[in-house]
């Protein structure tokens, strides 16, 4: 938020918020390209496209939404929030680890075997 | 009451009382599509099929990411514009936004109509075949239906509540062609299984040529359920007669364990014959006067029809002969990932009733020439290659599939397409077919969680677009008198609306691109 109503400090926003939609929008193409380049395994591409995107996202959030300067009381509402969300999107890990081999993801057998 | 703290900050949190609303509700909004996105996770690591990867057409969803980066601009600055009291610019930036809103809108229905209008179809092989459904003159699709000659109905007129339940008016005549058919003589119904009970009387309705519609099936309805509760009265009162005849059995016995025993079990037995209230079903047999003509699509059947027979959603069945059930495809792309390698080649869609030989040639040059373009690509230098290729995805998409963009193999007929069909149209026998369906949910789980995650999100950019309509149209006098209020509103609006953007920046590489 910003409480400054001082016209040339929000002409400095405006300018400001161009800027970051001029990132998003050379981000996005990159996205695309990036996704059109093969990387050695698919996964990285995945991840990539993932580290451009919270990039974006970031912009959106600390710029946009001004969470770069906001009140205590939000930030931790998010913080509850972010905590939450990692839990879930790290949830997989419980399905795709084997609690009764417990070799990790994609061991080879033969060093299962030793 | 007015609401406090619409303007300046509370003093105990430092915002004004919306903010922290919103903020609030963004914290669920995000735990809500963060469980959406961990589905995404699970469905995508769990799958079964090969996960499909630049499937959709990612310049709709580019065009889409666009417009909505542009309107997370227009709107956080249509909020500077209310704070430097530029009222005209506000009023335009909020119209760009909200115009932003429905080209996105208007993008997205394209996406989905396109969609719903295009056909997989699994052969039992595992092949997978998509396309179009061919069209009328008129340029409508026509579905695929079943077509089949009728000769007799049977219908089953349930004792009991049940799901299925003869209901003919609504599952059967719709189907038939050239209205509702005519029968023979009064309907027979087969015999209840109680002993004492008497078949249903339907002289009532006429001896020949009645027709069966909505009063006609009132009829018989009326007359099976009145004969069906005959039936288990008289079923149930034998049962009491029994019960008490052997209640008079056990009493007339000496006194003793015996006698104690049997008065039990006695008296057991009449309490269940009292409660017996198994109204029996009531089968029915129509027979037409002239053979009659089904047209249904496959949905709107209960099981898969057989060669003579076919069973309505109401478990209302028709006896005669099929008369053909092929499915129709203009054929686009074919998709033999999930066969084993050497099957490939001998996929059932290269059968000579479907694609054919010439198909088959192109399929196998076609893997070679990308099997070549992979070796040149990933060579070690020593004849090898660095990569997998069974874990390149675009590798397999490129030379397990073929795209079928013309009637014949382009190379063997010049590419010429003239006036008739762009693909192989394909009339593929329903022996052959495992699964079929339209680009909806029930596809795969890839669709599923595609239109569950852009669903939800177009409702959102709906939403917001209404609220920031609102304010636009009807906060004007607000504008002009207390700019301060209406720009605290335009900024929780606006925040919602970037928080909408900020999903989508996560859904287009994740649906489009990865």
């Amino acid at each position: 938020m910003s409480d400054s109503a001082d016209p040339a400090e929000l002409q400095k926003h405006v300018k400001k918020y161009l800027l970051i939609g001029g990132i998003l929008l050379a981000a996005t193409a990159a996205t695309i390209a990036i996704a059109f380049y093969e990387f050695p395994t698919h996964s990285m591409n995945i991840i990539v496209g993932m580290i451009v995107a919270t990039i974006k996202a970031s912009l959106v959030a600390l710029i946009f939404m001004h969470l770069n300067h906001e009140r205590p009381l939000i930030y931790k509402f998010l913080a509850f929030t972010t905590v939450f969300c990692v839990v879930l999107f790290v949830l997989f890990i419980f399905s795709n680890a084997d609690p009764l081999v417990d070799h990790g993801f994609d061991a080879p057998l033969e060093a299962v075997e030793k | 009451m007015d609401i406090p703290y619409t303007v300046h900050a509370r003093p105990d949190t430092g915002l004004y009382n919306a903010k922290v609303g919103i903020w609030l509700f963004l914290a669920s909004e995000v735990m809500l599509f963060g469980g959406l996105f961990s589905s995404y996770i699970f469905l995508r690591l769990g799958a079964d099929y090969p996960w499909p990867i630049h499937e959709l057409d990612w310049t709709l969803g580019g065009i889409n990411t666009v417009v909505l980066i542009a309107s997370s601009v227009t709107v956080v600055w249509a909020w500077a514009a209310v704070k430097m009291r530029k009222h005209g610019l506000y009023k335009i930036l909020m119209l760009i936004t909200i115009l932003c809103a429905a080209v996105f809108m208007v993008n997205k229905t394209i996406e989905y109509t396109g969609k719903l209008n295009h056909w997989s179809v699994t052969l039992t092989d595992g092949s997978i075949l998509s396309g179009h459904l061919p069209k009328d003159e008129k340029g409508h699709y026509i579905p695929y239906q079943v077509k089949f000659e009728g000769q007799e109905i049977t219908l089953t007129v349930s004792g009991m509540h049940r799901a299925v339940d003869a209901n003919p008016v609504d599952y059967v005549l719709p189907h038939i062609e050239g209205g509702a058919p005519k029968f023979k003589a009064a309907p027979a119904a087969a015999a209840y299984s109680f002993a004492k009970a008497k078949s249903p009387d339907f002289s009532a309705l006429g001896s020949s040529d009645w027709e069966l519609n909505a009063s006609t099936f009132a009829q018989i309805r009326s007359i099976s359920l009145a004969a069906a509760r005959e039936a288990w009265k008289a079923e149930r009162d034998d049962k009491i007669a029994l019960a008490e005849k052997a209640l008079a059995a056990a009493e007339a016995l000496p006194e003793g364990q015996e006698r104690a025993y049997g008065i039990q079990e006695a008296k057991k037995a009449l309490t269940s014959a009292k409660n017996f209230n198994q109204v029996p079903d009531t089968k029915i047999k129509l027979v037409a006067t002239a053979p009659f003509k089904v047209a249904v699509e496959a949905s709107k059947l209960l099981a898969r029809q057989t060669a003579d027979a076919i069973i309505f959603r109401d478990g209302s069945a028709a006896t005669g002969k099929l008369l053909d059930d092929k499915f129709t495809l203009e054929a686009d792309a074919l998709d033999l990932r999930s066969l084993a390698d050497q099957a490939r080649e001998k996929s059932l869609a290269f059968d000579a009733r479907y694609l054919g030989e010439k198909w088959q040639k192109h399929f196998i040059a076609n893997r070679a020439a990308e099997n070549k373009k992979f070796d040149e690509k990933y060579s070690d230098g020593k004849g090898g290659v660095t990569r997998d290729r069974e874990k390149s995805a675009t590798f397999k998409k490129h030379a397990y599939g073929l795209h079928l963009d013309s009637p014949e193999p382009k190379g063997d007929h010049g590419g010429a397409l003239g006036d008739g069909p762009h693909h192989p149209v394909l009339h593929i026998e329903s022996k052959d077919i495992t699964f079929f369906s339209n680009y909806t949910p029930k596809l795969n789980t890839y669709y599923a969680i595609y239109f569950t995650l852009t669903g939800l999100h177009g409702l959102h950019v709906v939403a917001g677009a209404l609220v920031l309509a609102y304010f636009l149209v009807f906060n004007g006098r607000m504008l002009r008198e207390d700019p301060e209020h209406l720009a605290n509103r335009i900024e929780v609006g606006g925040l919602f609306w970037h928080f909408v953007d900020l999903i989508w920046i996560f859904l287009f590489p994740l649906l489009y691109l990865l």
